[in-house]
């Protein structure tokens, strides 16, 4: 391990590589804080630039970007009650009040120093986890990672919230029904081509995740007028004092530690990711405060605004596990960085860490850099990060179209793919307009032809039987715990609605139901 | 009844599932392959079966209350429309007419159509920034751009 460490810090300290962590946190924390780009479109947006880089400083410079936009989004949260992105959300609750009460700056910086610990300790914990799960995950066979395959699957469509399960289910389907397009690499025939010389390739995962990500959520904020928005500018002449007092560190410093590790764990589980590491644990510290305290949540609480920060950012580098020891992405953007690597030709899974240990140690050690960049840089410079957002939208808006666009052409020089991304943007638009859930359909599709092909073998070595699904243990489990995220949510939501309807009235219950 | 978003998503879907499912059956095989385990229709079949049976659960399960109905008001289609056909046409202009001249044309427009008119504004935030991608492109990172058809047929390329 030793050895690996090793590894990691000479590549991760090379000048161009600590430049990349440098770009990343500023580039991200900058698309971060416009209101409706996240951390998803941010990474997005970086993957046309790092083609041109190797794999190490690619995905140095996205997981940069990746802490970057959850800081922006953070700041925006607190500045102008705009989150920049889902997992930001719960710390709007209580940083914009205290900005409100003119304490934007001491919001800020308990943001960031919150942020910081939770990206350190989520890092010192995936140091030693994520060789562990490696070395077990090595025994694993295709059956295995099929059932795993399909786990990651429906955890992501079992975490996507209240009532959208089947929802997200059917867009995993989707997705993997896209990654069906083209060649089919087992036989070499050609599927849903329609005849199409450029469909033979099938569709490219850039192509589908820049249309899906960055040319849908910059159209959407112009679909809902947000362009037009020009209250939103911040002021930067009122945040205030940067410092906390001794007594604040002591007050929120176990709420920081207890937080980062809930949110690592959290952020491990394939599917859940930041945001929801964010919302249970802010719930998990409103639960644990004294009445008094109590009170105090969502008017400007210190704890309130310490636990889903450390939260968010401790989940985010949780995500990197699944991703880098099992090929499985924990979160949305961890997808798109998934698909990143596979274009690289890498494979993420167990044997990353045998066969690319400088990607493996470089993308861990570049953590600590990542935090200490934002903590370091990027806190002092956000009142001229946040001058950027004067910009007005007008000009904003095309120039991202611009990047995105350009991004996919410049890959393959083929202007079908500009056409063929505003078809899939239409669609896009109007499944959001649907609330269907996007992250699933890009999960399915960067899932879809590695799962085709374990089948494909598990099947062929169990002579066309299903058996492997049972026969060997470790395949078993894994199918029993899918099978459980799958099947959980639904039965506890039955029988709260049936507790629900037990306790409610009669009338009352009559009436809702009539509505329906 | 009221017709709501998880009821048209589930139409939707179900179409979908259908016409997928169809041209899975359309698949080529290899002589011999329906006798394998495993072909190039074994996981379309089953996508599409899969597809089908989630959209009807969403059917039967969609939300019925009135405020799940798809309202389309207050959204800016028109001006989202002209965005995309912009996008189009910088993807025609591309080929005709270079990347130097599609970019400063696109973002001109783009400008423009998000309700910029000042001629200064448009001119300045789109030819330096054109110009200047372009230099990064074609003179520091050695990327052919090719310079369009029209430029190709005037001065033989």
């Amino acid at each position: 391990m030793l050895d690996g460490i090793m590894t990691g810090l000479t590549t991760a300290v090379m000048p161009f590589n600590l430049f990349m962590v440098v770009i990343g946190c500023f580039a991200g924390t900058f698309i971060g804080m416009l209101p409706g780009l996240g951390p998803i479109s941010a990474v997005a947006l970086m993957i046309p630039i790092t083609y041109g880089l190797d794999p190490s400083s690619g995905i140095i410079l996205m997981a940069g970007v990746y802490y970057g936009a959850v800081f922006g989004g953070s700041t925006s949260s607190i500045l102008i009650n705009a989150p920049g992105c889902a997992s930001t959300v719960v710390t709007s609750f209580d940083g914009y009040p205290l900005a409100q009460q003119k304490q934007a700056g001491k919001a800020l910086a308990l943001a960031a120093y919150s942020s910081f610990t939770g990206g350190t300790i989520g890092a010192i914990i995936l140091l030693f986890a994520a060789p562990a799960l490696a070395q077990v995950s090595l025994s694993f066979q295709s059956s295995d990672y099929f059932a795993l395959m399909i786990l990651g699957l429906t955890a992501v469509a079992a975490f996507s919230g209240k009532g959208q399960v089947i929802k997200a289910l059917i867009m995993t389907v989707f997705g993997l029904m896209i990654a069906t397009v083209g060649t089919d690499v087992t036989s070499g025939t050609t599927r849903f081509t329609f005849g199409s010389v450029d469909l033979i390739d099938g569709i490219s995962f850039l192509l589908l995740a820049m249309a899906t990500f960055a040319l849908t959520e910059v159209v959407m904020t112009v679909l809902k007028g947000q362009h037009r928005d020009e209250d939103e500018q911040m002021d930067m002449s009122q945040l205030g004092s940067m410092k906390l007092s001794s007594e604040e560190v002591k007050h929120i410093a176990p709420t920081v530690g207890r937080s980062s590790v809930f949110g690592f764990l959290v952020g491990v589980l394939p599917g859940a990711g930041a945001t929801i590491a964010s919302f249970l644990a802010y719930g998990l510290e409103r639960n644990l405060a004294s009445a008094k305290e109590k009170l105090k949540f969502g008017k400007g609480a210190l704890r309130g605004l310490a636990a889903p920060e450390s939260a968010n950012n401790a989940a985010s580098t949780g995500s990197f596990v699944p991703l880098l020891t099992l090929g499985i992405p924990g979160s949305g953007t961890t997808a798109i960085m998934l698909g990143a690597l596979i274009a690289y030709g890498i494979q993420p899974g167990p044997r990353l860490f045998v066969d690319n240990p400088d990607v493996f140690w470089s993308v861990i050690i570049s953590m600590y850099f990542g935090n200490l960049v934002l903590l370091v840089l990027n806190l002092p410079l956000i009142p001229y990060i946040s001058r950027l957002l004067v910009i007005p939208r007008p000009i904003l808006i095309p120039l991202i179209l611009f990047f995105s666009i350009t991004g996919v052409y410049l890959v393959s020089f083929n202007t079908f793919d500009i056409h063929m991304m505003v078809l899939i943007t239409v669609i896009a638009i109007f499944l959001k307009l649907l609330e269907f859930p996007m992250a699933p359909m890009l999960l399915g599709f960067i899932l879809g032809g590695i799962m085709e092909n374990n089948l494909s073998r598990a099947l062929t070595i169990s002579d066309g039987s299903f058996s492997f699904l049972w026969e060997r243990p470790l395949t078993l489990s894994i199918v029993i715990v899918a099978a459980v995220v799958l099947l959980l949510p639904p039965i506890i939501d039955l029988i709260t609605r049936r507790k629900k309807a037990d306790k409610t009235p009669g009338p009352e219950a009559a009436v809702s139901e009539g509505e329906g | 009844m009221t017709l709501t978003k998880d009821h048209i998503g589930g139409l939707v879907f179900l179409g979908l599932s259908v016409a997928y499912g169809y041209y899975a059956g359309q698949i080529p095989l290899l002589p011999g392959d329906e006798f394998e385990p495993f072909h190039a229709q074994t996981v379309p079949d089953a996508l599409a079966m899969l597809g089908a049976i989630l959209s009807v659960a969403l059917l039967v399960t969609a939300d019925r209350t009135t405020d799940k109905k798809l309202s389309l008001s207050g959204y800016e289609f028109p001006l989202v429309g002209k965005l995309l056909l912009l996008v189009v046409i910088f993807a025609i202009a591309l080929n005709w007419v270079g990347f130097l001249i599609s970019t400063v044309l696109f973002l001109v427009g783009g400008y423009w159509i998000l309700g910029e008119r000042r001629p200064k504004t448009l001119i300045t935030a789109s030819l330096p920034f054109a110009v200047g991608i372009w230099f990064v492109l074609t003179q520091l990172l050695d990327i052919y751009l090719a310079p369009g058809r029209l430029f190709a047929q005037f001065f033989g390329g």
